[in-house]
């Protein structure tokens, strides 16, 4: 009974989920229309909806403040630090289930061979997966998860968004998000599990938070810019050069010091046309993620500028037509006169 | 007679130190990447092994020559604020140059504060095609994943320089840049000053 009970209450969870993130996503929908008419000013091309997300990052800290870190602390006054560890490790093998299928998705073989004899390990030899043995001899977790699989197979990451009480995301990461929770056991059993599970995540993430919170001089900025990059990294395998980074800042820099006035409007063109941040040094880099950088608003700005030149297009017919018709007007004014003079 | 062997074994191994010391500061100058990154990893263990002794003031103390001088901070607080460099005064690129160098010390001094076994290892060099080199290495953390380390340097006169970090393929420089950058553009330069010393300020008291 109790576990029918459990069953109900976890698919009315889940069913209030995912009208959420329906919900959120209509929402920013509607924000997809409006903000394409009002540009925003912003630093980062990734980030087009950055006035919403401002707002949800702060609606998202306040709840942290009040209701999950309070839990937290709770949570790791109580528990001795040995078995945090072992209710991470236990969730995290469950993960490692996922990690597979996706490693399989990615026809990473020989990885997911690696990942195979990981979970083996540790749910026989690791006590369902309590103790992280197979670290210990050598089989390192990898991480992987849908989100990766989809920019493997050349998905658009889409913009970065904030969704309320989830955190920092990519539109590329709802359906990730919606496929790793299906893959993972830990979502079909009762509401107690999922809780510790969420408990545990945000009780592990106490350290990065922390450091957010010391190092950061605008906390908002700061935790875009570097989920960003650490998806980035993960979706390319740290093979992305970062290094690069560097050359195209120095450019500017260079760009910047050899400003001549008769130049200076050309240099301030170059440097509009080629912005900082590593989307577009990823298309530089290599054509397969090219479209990575191609987000849906970017889509949406590029309707937008094909409209404005259409528009353009027709002043400059107009115009044409208005000069035609003034030259014929000259022509026989001009003609007119010859014809007095004569 | 044991004593006088003694005496003469300490002035031998002090002239040693002497002649490797001299040496050390004649290679200096022309140290190569890897040396510069090399000399900074062993200089800030050292800090972390001493950490709890020396104290948040003693560790500044410590890591102010090793990080000033491994590093091109000048350039660092150029390229961070980007094209807002132009429209700043002369005295307040300085003052945010003075308080760039102050917050990359004391957050290398609040963050590496002891010691539990961690090592720098070095994996790979390369250099770019624009005349840069990158370290590749990583820290060993016991009972941790290992982070990795890459170290971005640029030639300075005759010294390499550490220009970037990108700690497990998140770009330090990148970070601060965007951070700096729109603190700039939404609430300008005495702003971002007041909240650089507010961050010192917190690193000395954590």
């Amino acid at each position: 009974m109790f576990k029918l009970y459990c069953g109900n209450r976890n698919t009315h969870i889940q069913k209030i989920v995912s009208g959420m993130v329906i919900g959120a996503s209509i929402l920013l929908g509607g924000c997809a229309t409006t903000e394409v008419a009002k540009p925003q000013e912003t630093a980062n091309k990734a980030d087009p909806y950055e006035h919403f997300n401002r707002t949800m990052f702060t609606f998202n800290d306040h709840v942290d403040d009040y209701v999950a870190k309070p839990i937290s602390d709770g949570y790791r006054w109580i528990t001795p630090q040995f078995m945090q560890t072992g209710v991470y490790n236990f969730f995290s093998n469950l993960k490692d289930i996922n990690v597979v299928i996706n490693d399989v998705l990615q026809a990473k073989f020989e990885q997911s061979a690696h990942d195979t004899g990981r979970l083996a390990v540790n749910t026989t030899m690791g006590l369902a997966g309590f103790v992280d043995v197979a670290s210990r001899v050598g089989l390192e977790k990898n991480e992987e998860d849908f989100e990766q699989t989809l920019a493997v197979w050349g998905v658009p990451q889409g913009s970065y968004l904030v969704l309320p009480l989830l955190g920092p995301s990519t539109v590329r990461g709802i359906p990730g998000s919606v496929f790793d929770t299906a893959a993972n056991p830990s979502s079909y059993v009762g509401m107690p599990v999922q809780l510790i599970s969420m408990i545990n995540t945000r009780a592990s993430a106490e350290g990065s938070l922390k450091f957010i919170d010391e190092a950061s001089l605008d906390p908002y900025v700061f935790t875009r810019e570097s989920f960003l990059q650490w998806r980035n990294n993960l979706a390319t395998d740290g093979k992305t050069e970062a290094s690069l980074d560097v050359d195209n800042f120095e450019d500017e820099l260079l760009a910047g010091d050899k400003d001549t006035p008769s130049k200076k409007g050309l240099s301030a063109e170059s440097n509009t046309a080629t912005p900082p941040g590593f989307t577009l040094r990823l298309d530089e880099e290599s054509k397969e993620f090219k479209q990575t950088s191609n987000s849906f608003s970017s889509a949406s700005k590029s309707f937008d500028t094909t409209s404005k030149s259409f528009e353009e297009a027709t002043h400059k017919l107009d115009k044409l037509k208005k000069s035609k018709k003034l030259r014929k007007h000259r022509y026989h004014f001009s003609h007119g006169n010859y014809s007095t003079v004569k | 007679m044991a004593l006088k062997n003694m005496k003469l074994a300490v002035i031998f191994i002090f002239c040693v130190l002497m002649a490797a010391h001299t040496s050390v500061q004649a290679e200096e100058s022309s140290a190569t990447a890897k040396q510069v990154v090399d000399k900074f990893q062993t200089e800030l263990i050292a800090v972390m092994k001493n950490g709890k002794q020396l104290g948040y003031a003693g560790r500044y103390e410590k890591l102010n020559d090793p990080v000033s001088n491994s590093h091109d901070l000048t350039k660092i607080a150029r390229i961070v604020i980007g094209k807002e460099w132009e429209k700043l005064s002369e005295a307040q690129q300085q003052k945010l140059v003075d308080v760039f160098v102050r917050l990359s010390v004391a957050s290398y001094a609040h963050n590496f504060k002891d010691y539990s076994g961690e090592s720098f290892v070095f994996d790979s060099e390369e250099e770019t095609t624009r005349g840069g080199v990158v370290v590749h290495s990583h820290l060993l953390i016991p009972d941790d994943k290992p982070v990795k380390f890459d170290y971005m340097l640029k030639e300075k006169g005759t010294s390499w320089r550490i220009i970037n970090i990108i700690a497990n393929g998140v770009s330090d420089l990148a970070l601060k840049r965007s951070e700096y950058t729109t603190i700039l553009q939404r609430e300008g330069f005495d702003a971002l000053i007041a909240k650089i010393n507010e961050k010192i300020d917190n690193y000395s008291k954590l």
